[in-house]
């Protein structure tokens, strides 16, 4: 018997909401970037649930997009951390305030 | 030869082209190219002059068409050259005394930084001349118009880090563009009523057509812009403070050829004159009034250019006259007899300028003829000419045009004329005693010029002394006369007046009188002239600011034309500036208040994002 796609789903939002939260009350930089890599995640399998589901494939392809978007975005958002690390010797997303307008 | 005319104008473009690239290389071979260029120009124009004068009279008119210069819709509009009794006399004219010129500033300018600049400039001006002259239609003749204005801007202020240089180039230009702006005017009334430009459709059949109105207005305008060229009342503000320009300038420009084109235009055009019933009397009026005007104004200069640039004026406008009374021969015997004397009038007050470091004022001169015996005697030609003692050149010019206005019946005219003409011979022979007789007023010691520049000047004054004999005089009518029937048609021999033995009598009476009376005054030294101006400051003060006609136009144009500047500079800063800084700072203010609702903290940003996305979610929720 297969298994019901609303467990897949089930699984997928939990994940999205504990990334969810990570982001929002976490300060550490590196933290919050784990947590925005599980959201991304959780979407990802959302995509392949609907893909298989629907007995396609659009879902899976769109989910390796994402992945690559994803890598790419890790390399930039890891170069920032880094250089702001250099710089203030601390990861906190707080203290890069003082880039406000 | 006539086919090949259009060489005469391309060898000085050549020149000009050459020298404006290659002026720094070529060194002193920059003038010596320039003149033979120009003397090659001359060459031709001999030629071309035999060929014409072994046809028949009525044969005399040539247009070679080169090719269609603009052709659009129902316009179209040639380069053609035309040959013609008129257009060569100006030629020969350009091209003669302009070559001599030119051979006379390779050693005047020769120690000048822009020597080949100069050359270049000099040359140009002799092709734009040689187009206007050589014109079949009033556009070309446009386009030659403009070009000589501005070779003597660029001349005028050649010298262009002396303030008064570049101002009197400005001048100059914002002058003459007045006449010139007219005269455009008058050119498109003339393809709107006659539909062509070409001379021999406006000037042939085509001038019957014009109403009595139309052809006022076109002569009127056209007059404008010949008045503003050839320095007449009223727009002649410009000529005396051209003299800023280096000497063989002032000589090539503004007496032989530049200032005379406002003559050779109106000669040129003289069908749609005659068309008119009132524009002649204008131009006769004009040139009158222009001619003993200048003549007075040149007594009270102390500047011996500027003296000379007056008696330019004087004399032009005594071809105005002559061309007022329909005598176009007579202007143009003139205009070739005053292009020879004022040419070497101008270039031996160089040879002073140079002997005495740049000294012009006359009142620091006097008594050079021991030093400088060659340049008195060339002057004392000159000047003699232009007084008109016979047989020099001038007598017979201005003689005969003093003898058409009695012989026409004006004898109030004729009257007048004397004046001028008598004035002539005063104002002329002052600068002549002033620098070269009398008591040596200046400490430094003047020396002659060297030959290679006087060589010039001897052919200027062999045609001084010769041109109006060997022209204005023969067995019917003068030759010059007679060559240009063709193109002026014949004046009709006048009965009035007083008979033609009398008539010689006064001018040669008066132009002695008047030499006589300058050497009174100022070379027997029994005259206190220098003491003048203190005796008589209110006279001595209209003649040496000819009539204060500077201070009048600044009164009645610079004083309103800075008001109406400020004015504008104050809309321009209150009002135009006003409104773009005034919105400029709103933008500023505004821009003061976004920041406010940015506080840099990341998360509360992405609380904001996820808030944003549950709305739209719950929206979209409940929608479907």
């Amino acid at each position: 018997m297969r298994t019901p796609i609303s467990y897949f789903l089930i699984v997928s939002a939990m994940l999205f909401a504990i990334g969810t939260v990570g982001v929002l009350v976490r300060k550490n930089a590196l933290i919050i970037f784990m947590s925005v890599e599980l959201q991304l995640n959780a979407v990802n399998l959302a995509l392949v649930s609907f893909s298989r589901m629907h007995g396609n494939l659009d879902g899976q392809v769109l989910a390796f997009f994402s992945m690559v978007v994803a890598a790419a975005e890790v390399v930039v958002g890891l170069a920032i951390i880094v250089n702001v690390y250099r710089r203030r010797q601390s990861a906190s997303v707080d203290d890069v305030s003082v880039l406000r307008g | 030869m006539i086919d090949q005319a259009w060489l005469i104008p391309t060898l000085p473009l050549a020149g000009a082209a050459v020298n404006l690239f290659l002026g720094r290389r070529l060194g002193k071979w920059a003038g010596w190219l320039s003149t033979i260029l120009v003397a090659a120009g001359f060459g031709l124009g001999v030629l071309v002059l035999a060929d014409l004068l072994s046809l028949p009279g009525e044969e005399r008119v040539h247009a070679v068409r080169l090719f269609e210069w603009i052709g659009s819709g129902g316009f179209a509009l040639d380069a053609t050259v035309r040959v013609d009794p008129l257009s060569m006399t100006m030629t020969l004219v350009v091209t003669g005394v302009g070559a001599l010129i030119h051979w006379y500033a390779v050693g005047y300018m020769e120690h000048d930084p822009r020597y080949g600049r100069f050359f270049a400039y000099f040359n140009l001006f002799v092709f734009f001349m040689l187009m206007l002259v050589l014109a079949d239609n009033y556009l070309v003749l446009y386009l030659g118009w403009e070009g000589v204005g501005l070779c003597s801007y660029l001349l005028i202020g050649f010298w262009y880090e002396r303030p008064a240089a570049a101002s009197a180039a400005k001048k100059a230009f914002v002058t003459t563009r007045i006449g010139d702006a007219a005269m455009m005017l008058g050119v498109v009334l003339i393809w709107v009523h006659a539909g062509s430009l070409d001379f021999d459709a406006v000037l042939g059949e085509g001038a019957g057509g014009l109403s009595q109105g139309v052809a006022t207005a076109i002569s009127l305008l056209l007059l404008a812009g010949a008045v503003g060229k050839s320095a007449q009342v009223p727009l002649h503000v410009w000529l005396p403070d051209a003299m800023e320009g280096p000497t063989p300038v002032s000589a090539l420009i503004h007496a032989a050829t530049m200032v005379t084109a406002g003559v050779y235009l109106v000669v040129r055009s003289h069908v749609l004159f005659e068309a008119s019933e009132v524009a002649l009397a204008v131009v006769l009026v004009i040139g009158l009034v222009s001619a003993i005007y200048a003549a007075l104004a040149s007594i009270g200069q102390w500047d011996i250019k500027r003296a000379l640039a007056y008696s330019t004026m004087s004399q032009i406008g005594f071809m105005f006259f002559a061309v007022g009374m329909r005598f176009y021969a007579g202007a143009m015997l003139l205009l070739v007899c005053h292009a020879f004397y004022k040419a070497l009038l101008f270039l031996t007050s160089g040879n002073v300028l140079h002997g005495l470091d740049d000294e012009t004022d006359l009142r620091r001169m006097g008594g050079l003829r021991g030093q400088m015996p060659i340049s008195a005697t060339l002057f004392a030609i000159g000047a003699l000419s232009l007084a008109g003692i016979p047989p020099l050149a001038g007598f017979f010019a201005k003689d005969h045009i003093v003898s058409v206005a009695s012989q026409s019946g004006r004898d109030l005219a004729w009257v007048l004329a004397s004046v001028g003409a008598f004035l002539s011979a005063l104002y002329i022979a002052r600068p002549l005693f002033l620098a070269f007789f009398g008591a040596g007023r200046n400490p430094g010691r003047a020396h002659e010029a060297p030959w290679r520049m006087n060589a010039p000047l001897a052919l200027l004054a062999s045609g001084a002394v010769a041109a109006g004999g060997v022209l204005g005089l023969s067995a019917e009518g003068g030759r010059l006369e007679r060559f240009l029937e063709p193109v002026g048609g014949v004046l009709e021999p006048g009965h009035g007046g007083l008979p033609e033995a009398t008539l010689i009598a006064v001018s040669v009476m008066l132009a002695v009188l008047a030499v006589a009376v300058a050497w009174w005054i100022w070379a027997s030294g029994r005259v206190d002239w220098e003491a003048f101006p203190q005796r008589q400051p209110e006279l001595a003060g209209w003649l040496a600011s000819a009539f204060y006609v500077n201070a009048l136009y600044s009164w009645l144009v610079q004083v309103p034309g800075k008001g109406f500047g400020r004015a504008l500079t104050a809309v321009d800063d209150r009002v135009i500036d006003g409104a773009v800084n005034e919105v400029a700072e709103d933008v500023g203010r505004a821009s003061r208040l976004a920041p406010l609702i940015q506080s840099g903290f990341v998360r509360s940003y992405a609380l904001a994002f996820l808030l944003g996305a549950a709305a739209l979610l719950l929206f979209l929720g409940l929608r479907f």
